[in-house]
């Protein structure tokens, strides 16, 4: 066979497969929005669940994982964003560094689950926080925390090292070069961290599991210390342990579909805000 | 003044520069040159301690600035760096506006209002021959100038805090013809004020801007005199063979 048919052949092969992953997800997205559209109106997103979960909406599980989201980022982006920078910035090339960078790799590789359980012994239980916004919230911010962590790290690394240099130059410390000049070429970058990271944790149940989610609640959550419901709790709960599994399947399909509009929204949002400064940032 | 005394750098094991003194006159332009990897950049990035950066590197001898040696425990570095300012090698603006890259150096070491700050902005662009170029577009991207303009903001941000020695490392290399004279032209205007150390690959640019000239290789400072002394009768066989491009 002649090379340039191999080579014909061969971005064949690649273009199909990259195609077939397209439909993958464009299926998965078609399935859900078919199935769920349905039953999307005002009242399922505003009313609470009624008669065993077949009728009514989901409003309390959105506004419990809306709680979830921004509390377990309050927690792990200023910490995440920070251990980055004393990584990347500050710490050299030590054995302190390497073990920190270790250790977020392996923090990121546990699995959900294991983090919903020690959320538990930890938050939940040491701590006595009991099932609460604040002990899921933490325990999805553990979780967060190496993706934010990571790409950070990535964001300061793309920073060109002329810049730091000209900033010392003139006689600027190290806190105001990292402040002034590395931050604000990175925020770019470490807003898509945070994309990543709420994608990660509006979608995740394990760890939401035992620190935090209720099977329903009769009304909204009023402090921190409270329980919540959150979307994809409510989905498995609607899915495998309802009382009329048949009658409320449309519901968790609408869940699913409400589900991925917020996740989708946030990261439209926040690619809106990294176009921004970014435009900002070049004035 | 400035003034180098028994100079001796190492990178890890390698010995990158071997015992060098050299004294500079204030209100002079004074020219390192010679070839590749001489260690004239790592001898220029002393006097502002930008080697201070780079991990596992030694230095001994002295280094002396108005008479205070600038590697004393007592020194503060960041002021060190506001009296010596640099040039470097790329122009390397902020991601800012014009204005903004011009008043950085003042902003960090609250150096006066937002008027004098203004007053100080316009004072160095001026300085740097770019003023007429950019008054209409201050509050643009630095990036939206050409490389030579460019070069030009990054010196009018090194005047902007008022240094007594400019530190140029290869400040024309990545320039058009057009843009390198220009800076070659200031260069000449900045010397009533500033004492200048360049460092530069191109001869006849240090012939052109430079009173005195060193020239460097191996990490030794072969020879070190007046730039017409050195480009028509130099002393050494090396430096002759140098400069009329036999090697490097």
């Amino acid at each position: 066979m002649n090379k340039r048919l191999s080579q014909q052949i061969a971005f064949i092969i690649f273009k199909l497969f990259g195609v077939l992953v397209v439909a993958i997800l464009i299926s998965i997205l078609g399935f859900i929005i078919v199935n769920g559209i349905s039953v999307i109106n005002w009242e399922f997103l505003t009313a609470f669940p009624e008669e065993g979960m077949t009728t009514g909406g989901i409003f309390p599980a959105i506004v419990g994982t809306l709680y979830l989201i921004i509390g377990s980022l309050l927690f792990a982006f200023p910490l995440g964003v920070m251990s980055a920078i004393y990584t990347h910035e500050y710490a050299g090339k030590g054995w302190i560094v390497k073990t920190i960078r270790m250790m977020t790799n392996n923090l990121a590789s546990i699995p959900s689950i294991v983090f919903g359980l020690f959320g538990m012994a930890l938050f939940v239980n040491k701590l006595n926080f009991g099932d609460s916004i604040i002990a899921g919230s933490l325990t999805l911010g553990l979780l967060a925390l190496p993706v934010i962590i990571r790409t950070t790290e990535e964001a300061l690394k793309a920073v060109p090292n002329t810049y730091r240099e000209a900033s010392l130059a003139l006689g600027a410390t190290k806190l105001q070069t990292i402040k002034k000049v590395v931050i604000p070429a990175a925020m770019p970058n470490i807003i898509t961290g945070l994309i990543l990271s709420i994608g990660r944790v509006s979608g995740e149940t394990a760890p939401i599991l035992f620190t935090v989610a209720a099977y329903l609640l009769p009304q909204l959550p009023t402090g921190i210390f409270d329980q919540a419901m959150a979307l994809p709790y409510h989905l498995y709960v609607l899915a495998t342990s309802g009382t009329d599994l048949e009658a409320s399947r449309p519901m968790a399909y609408g869940t699913a579909l409400v589900l991925i509009m917020i996740v989708l929204t946030m990261n439209l949002l926040a690619s809106f805000m990294r176009r921004k400064l970014e435009k900002k940032r070049s004035k | 003044m400035i003034e180098a005394k028994n100079i001796n750098f190492y990178y890890g094991d390698f010995h990158a520069l071997k015992n060098i003194s050299i004294a500079i006159k204030p209100n002079t332009v004074t020219a390192f040159i010679g070839p590749s990897g001489c260690g004239k950049s790592t001898f220029l990035r002393l006097f502002n301690r930008m080697n201070d950066l780079i991990e596992n590197t030694r230095l001994s001898g002295e280094c002396l600035i108005e008479g205070k040696n600038i590697y004393d425990k007592s020194v503060d570095i960041d002021a060190l760096r506001k009296r010596v300012g640099m040039v470097f090698q790329k122009p390397n603006p902020f991601p800012k506006s014009i204005f903004e890259n011009v008043a950085y150096g003042l902003r960090v070491n609250d150096m006066g209002n937002k008027q004098f700050i203004q007053q100080r902005v316009e004072e160095s662009l001026k300085g740097a021959a770019l003023w007429d170029e950019v008054k209409d577009k201050l509050h643009k991207s630095a990036y939206e100038l050409s490389g030579g303009q460019q070069q030009r903001l990054c010196i009018a941000r090194a005047l902007a805090v008022a240094p007594s020695v400019i530190l140029m490392d290869e400040p024309a290399s990545a320039l058009d013809p057009i843009s390198t004279s220009k800076i070659e032209e200031l260069i000449h205007e900045l010397k009533q004020q500033y004492t200048i150390v360049i460092v530069t690959h191109n001869m006849q640019q240090a012939a052109r801007v430079s009173d005195n000239t060193g020239f460097f290789m191996h990490g030794e400072l072969v020879e070190y005199s007046d730039t017409k002394k050195m480009f028509l009768n130099p002393n050494k066989e090396s430096t002759q063979n140098y400069i009329t491009g036999r090697f490097g």
